[in-house]
């Protein structure tokens, strides 16, 4: 297939879902097989695309390179095409029928995910930035699917601190171009990563750390980093359940993505401990403030929230590692995204049987639904970072990246405080997952279909925990020399 | 020539900067509004002007969307909204308006201590009004963390962003069309989802103070 | 310039402040009432009122002290001291090397100071109150004009007023700088504070609960009445002159010509006029603040004037 159908594909699909899932009424099966069916094809398309990456290809498409796919790009392309199509797949509850609102999930959601991919697949900063600020538009509308006032609260607290700092993001952008400008003359091209990355070593020191700043601040409030985190868990508890899992699985690695383009070309420019300690602190940051949250959260899609921020802390920290460490970082985030796109689909199952999200009120989970519990506790305890999941070894090169560099304190800290997020946990999923069974509620699956996709995730988990696929560490290695140049 | 330029555009990004200014000290959301306004339309005569001595012809363009948009669209939204969901009670701020006023003045300071290197860096006759600028920034962002109106909320958005658009004007003579559009586009969504949002929060308290939205801390 | 004519001409320049200050009110007022639709009394009114008051009888209380009686005297002579070193219609003059901002600010201050010591003297309810009132506006307007008069000081590198005149003449674009303007809209607000204008208190009504200046000289009568009111009326044009000839001194004679000197004196009017017509537009379309938000307007103010400074020194 050639390139530009490969690119048709892949975000072309998703637009087109919206646009049927938005003129058919009623979302009946064949539009609901339809819309799933086109996520697929934009998940075949990004596989696609990733093929070409590792045999040593650059696919562009579009007017000067507007669209450009390098292996970063082909990551999270990948990672949110395959949400994206999970999503789809299942509907907005996860695989437990919501009557009624699937239409205007599955426009809106199928939308959210064409802006992801077009964010993380543009060679255009401008464009990433008007990609990742209609990430918040198509979302905050579904996260009150349901109005009611947590809900309502809930999405108010997610667009306007979303937005507040995406624009923080536009002015450290502004501020990048300016010296970009200033420096080599005001040009439309400037604004190519490609270009922006060449003209780097000459940009102005001083002014390129402020842009960092406001960059990191930006986008880390999209990505949830603490502080800037509060509207997260809210946003994540409240949102249907698929939505949950596009936002943490694969929007909080777009904003992160942003970052680590960023850092790319700040790298270049300022030659300085500044850039990796502000990333290593708001890592750090993030890492406490979740750790603290999750001893004793009484709320499991809250707990898989602040499970979240802590991961995007660690990746984030893992930036400022040198090499192994944005290894480990990525790696990291190709593991999270599966477990946790998994995770909160789960999660949806539950809350549709249980019909509470509090901890305390769901036992006996084994035996109400004994594969949902399972995969539920695989996915817990691979988020822990037990072995064999893969975040296991995503979690021990990271440190070994920490220690290498001379961080030896940071990572007892780090280690000090994944240890409490692992007690924290496994105690809450002990709760759930044992005791005695709720006799009010019915026991068996339903919807077994629904299950065999999320199977998947946790094959790949183990797969990725085990052994690191060729074509992945391909991958892997071209974004650590880009970012690393 | 030149000093004229700078004269008058700084003249325009003080104007924008005290509008700014206007949102801290006035109360209710029919001022605030017509601060936006006014300000959006000095945002967009300083673009006019830069396109106009800096011979860049598309900031025409763009001078006209951010008056027609900004200065006359929204503005007419938001006084419909505000005439819908009725007089509101008073919502006292959560910093009081004298004291809001002095950290908008220290915070203008900052804008100033930041944005040196940068000002020092640029050749252009209206480097001196970004800082200026960085200030409009600092002093939205402080009135949407200090206020508890939705509304006064969403005017501070706003006028974060025209405080970055005229960074962009000022800095670079704009940044290429394309991207503005793209912006502007965003910018008009991003709006109409905040209002449908306010509706909602309306409907679902029967009142515009945020200081309601709490249950979900923790 | 020779020193003998400099001397003549400031006694000159204070002579005619002393005549216009009265007319100024009158035209005010008479503005205002046009504005709303009324005739309005005549511009000279505030003449026929001072002849009227000097020629009454003078009714002291008896729990007065002699600090009461002294009152009407500093404030009049402090105010019209001021006029001496103000740059009216000419510079440099001779009394510029004393001509310093500070001491015009503290010798107006120094009135307002007697003033509310003679409010609080016969111990009356309402004098307390206006008093109390006048010091709070006093103590809040007080660092506005400073700091605004150091924006203006720091464009000119000196305090002098004849200096900053002369830089401000050099330099005619300086007056739409924005440090310009922001100090001069800060030193406006304080002038309404200062001269017990709208917003800050009415000068047309004796309400009991708003009143602030009214309220301190509710015990005067007779000829003091009529210094103080000649005084206040004379620190309005002060502040007025402050604002025109600092900020926009086009026309300010810079040689003793009776040509020139002419021209000053027209222009000074005119500029006069101008600002008279602009508190009196103000004065009609904005009501009167609660005085808990007075100090809300007078922080605008000092923001302003600290903007102003910011402008005018960060961005040079």
């Amino acid at each position: 297939m050639s390139e530009p159908a490969l690119f048709l594909l892949l975000l072309g699909g998703p637009v087109l879902g919206a646009v049927l899932a938005a003129a058919i009424p009623g979302a009946p099966r064949t539009t609901r097989a339809l819309v799933a069916l086109l996520a697929a094809g934009s998940l075949a398309g990004a596989l696609g695309l990733a093929a070409r990456v590792v045999a040593g290809g650059v696919p562009t498409w579009g007017p000067e390179g507007l669209f450009r796919v390098d292996a970063l790009s082909a990551v999270l392309a990948v990672c949110v095409a395959f949400v994206g199509a999970l999503a789809m797949g299942l509907g907005p509850g996860g695989g437990h029928a919501a009557p009624g609102e699937g239409r205007r999930f599955r426009a809106l959601a199928s939308l959210f995910a064409a802006t992801m991919l077009i964010a993380v697949t543009t060679g255009n900063v401008a464009v990433m930035w008007v990609a990742i600020e209609a990430t918040t538009i198509t979302s905050a509308l579904l996260v009150p699917l349901h109005v009611s006032r947590a809900s309502v609260e809930a999405s108010w607290k997610y667009i306007l601190i979303g937005s507040v700092g995406i624009a923080l993001a536009f002015v450290g952008t502004v501020l990048a171009y300016f010296d970009f400008a200033t420096v080599a003359g005001p040009q439309e091209s400037a604004l190519r990563w490609t270009v922006l990355m060449d003209a780097a070593p000459a940009l102005h020191p001083a002014a390129m750390q402020l842009s960092f700043v406001f960059i990191l601040v930006g986008y880390g409030t999209k990505a949830g980093l603490a502080p800037m985190h509060t509207w997260l868990p809210d946003a994540h508890a409240e949102a249907p359940a698929a939505l949950s899992a596009m936002m943490s699985g694969v929007l909080l690695a777009v904003a992160l993505y942003a970052i680590v383009r960023w850092k790319a070309v700040v790298a270049l420019a300022v030659d300085g401990p500044v850039p990796d300690g502000l990333l290593m602190g708001l890592g750090v940051i993030s890492l406490g403030v979740a750790a603290l949250s999750l001893t004793g959260q009484r709320h499991y899609k809250r707990l898989l929230a602040y499970s979240s921020i802590e991961h995007t802390g660690l990746m984030c920290l893992g930036l400022a590692l040198g090499p192994l460490g944005v290894f480990a970082s990525m790696l990291h985030l190709v593991n999270h995204t599966a477990a946790k796109s998994m995770m909160f689909l789960l999660s949806g199952r539950i809350l549709g049987r249980y019909r509470t999200a509090d901890i305390r009120e769901v036992s006996g989970l084994l035996r109400t639904m004994p594969v949902t519990g399972g995969l539920f506790a695989a996915g817990a305890l691979a988020l822990v970072g037990l072995p064999p999941g893969g975040l296991f070894l995503s979690k021990l090169a990271l440190l070994r990246a920490g220690f290498a560099t001379g961080h030896g304190w940071l990572m007892a800290l780090v280690l000090a405080l994944l240890a409490v997020a692992f007690v924290a946990v496994v105690a809450q999923l002990n709760r759930m997952l044992y005791g005695a069974a709720r006799t009010d509620l019915p026991a068996g699956e339903t919807e077994r279909w629904a299950l065999v996709p999320l199977a998947v995730c946790v094959l790949v988990l183990l797969v990725l925990g085990l052994v690191l696929p060729d074509p992945l560490e391909i991958l892997l290695q071209d974004i650590v020399t880009m970012v690393e140049r | 020539m030149n000093d004229a330029f700078a004269q008058l555009a700084m003249l325009g990004s003080s104007l924008v900067l005290i509008t700014s200014f206007l949102l801290l000290w006035r109360r209710g959301t029919p001022a605030h509004v017509s601060a936006l306004a006014i300000q959006s339309i000095a945002l967009g005569a300083t673009a006019g002007l830069v396109g106009y001595f800096a011979d860049k012809h598309e900031l025409y363009l763009v001078a006209v969307l951010l008056i027609a948009l900004k200065g006359v669209g929204i503005p007419v939204l938001l006084h419909r909204m505000a005439r819908r969901l009725g007089p509101a009670r008073h919502v006292p701020p959560y910093v009081n308006t004298a004291t809001s006023l002095l950290a908008g003045a220290l915070l203008v300071l900052l804008a100033y201590v930041v944005m040196r290197p940068l000002v020092e860096a640029s050749p252009l006759p209206t480097r001196a009004g970004m800082p200026l600028a960085m200030g409009v920034v600092f002093v939205s962002l402080f009135v949407i963390v200090s206020r508890r109106h939705a509304l006064a909320q969403v005017i501070g958005f706003l006028m974060l962003e025209n405080g970055i658009a005229l960074l962009a004007v000022l800095g670079t003579y704009g940044i290429p069309l394309i991207v503005e559009i793209g912006v502007f586009l965003d910018a008009m969504m991003g709006f109409l989802v905040m209002q449908i949002v306010v509706y909602h929060i309306h409907q679902t308290f029967q009142s515009l103070d945020v200081e309601q939205l709490n249950r979900l801390r923790r | 310039m020779t020193a003998a004519s400099g001397h003549v001409l400031a006694a000159a320049q204070a002579l005619l402040c002393l005549a216009v200050a009265p007319g100024l009110i009158g035209l005010i007022r008479w503005l205002k009432a046009r504005m709303q639709n009324r005739r309005g009394s005549p511009v000279w009114q505030p003449y026929l009122d001072l002849r009227k008051l000097l020629a009454k009888e003078t009714v002291v209380s008896v729990n007065a002290s002699w600090l009461f009686r002294l009152a009407p005297y500093v404030v009049f002579t402090s105010t019209a001291a001021v006029t001496f070193l103000l740059p009216v219609l000419a510079v440099p003059l001779p009394l510029d090397p004393v001509g310093d901002l500070l001491v015009v600010v503290y010798l107006l201050l120094l009135g307002t100071f007697f003033l509310a010591l003679a409010g609080l003297d016969p111990g009356s309810a309402f004098g307390g109150m206006g008093a109390s009132r006048e010091m709070t506006v006093a103590a809040l307007a007080e660092p506005s004009i400073a700091v605004a008069m150091f924006a203006l000081a720091l464009g000119a590198g000196s305090t002098n007023l004849g200096e900053i005149v002369a830089r401000a003449m050099a330099r005619p674009a300086d007056a739409v700088s924005p440090g310009y303007l922001l100090a001069f809209t800060a030193l406006f607000i304080v002038t309404l504070a200062e001269t017990g204008r709208l917003p800050v208190d009415n000068p047309a009504t004796h309400l009991e609960l708003t009143m602030i200046h009214e309220a301190m000289v509710l015990e005067y009568s007779g000829r003091y009445l009529a210094l103080i009111e000649w005084a206040a009326a004379l620190k309005l044009l002060v502040f007025f002159t402050l604002l025109a000839n600092l900020f926009v001194p086009w026309g300010v004679a810079t040689t003793l010509g009776p040509g020139a000197l002419l021209l000053a004196a027209v222009t000074y009017v005119a500029k006069l006029a101008v600002l008279a017509a602009a508190v009196a537009v103000f004065e009609t379309r904005v009501a009167k603040l609660r005085l808990f938000r007075v100090p809300e307007l007078l922080s605008v103010s000092f923001v302003l004037a600290l903007l102003a400074i910011t402008a005018s020194f960060l961005s040079r």
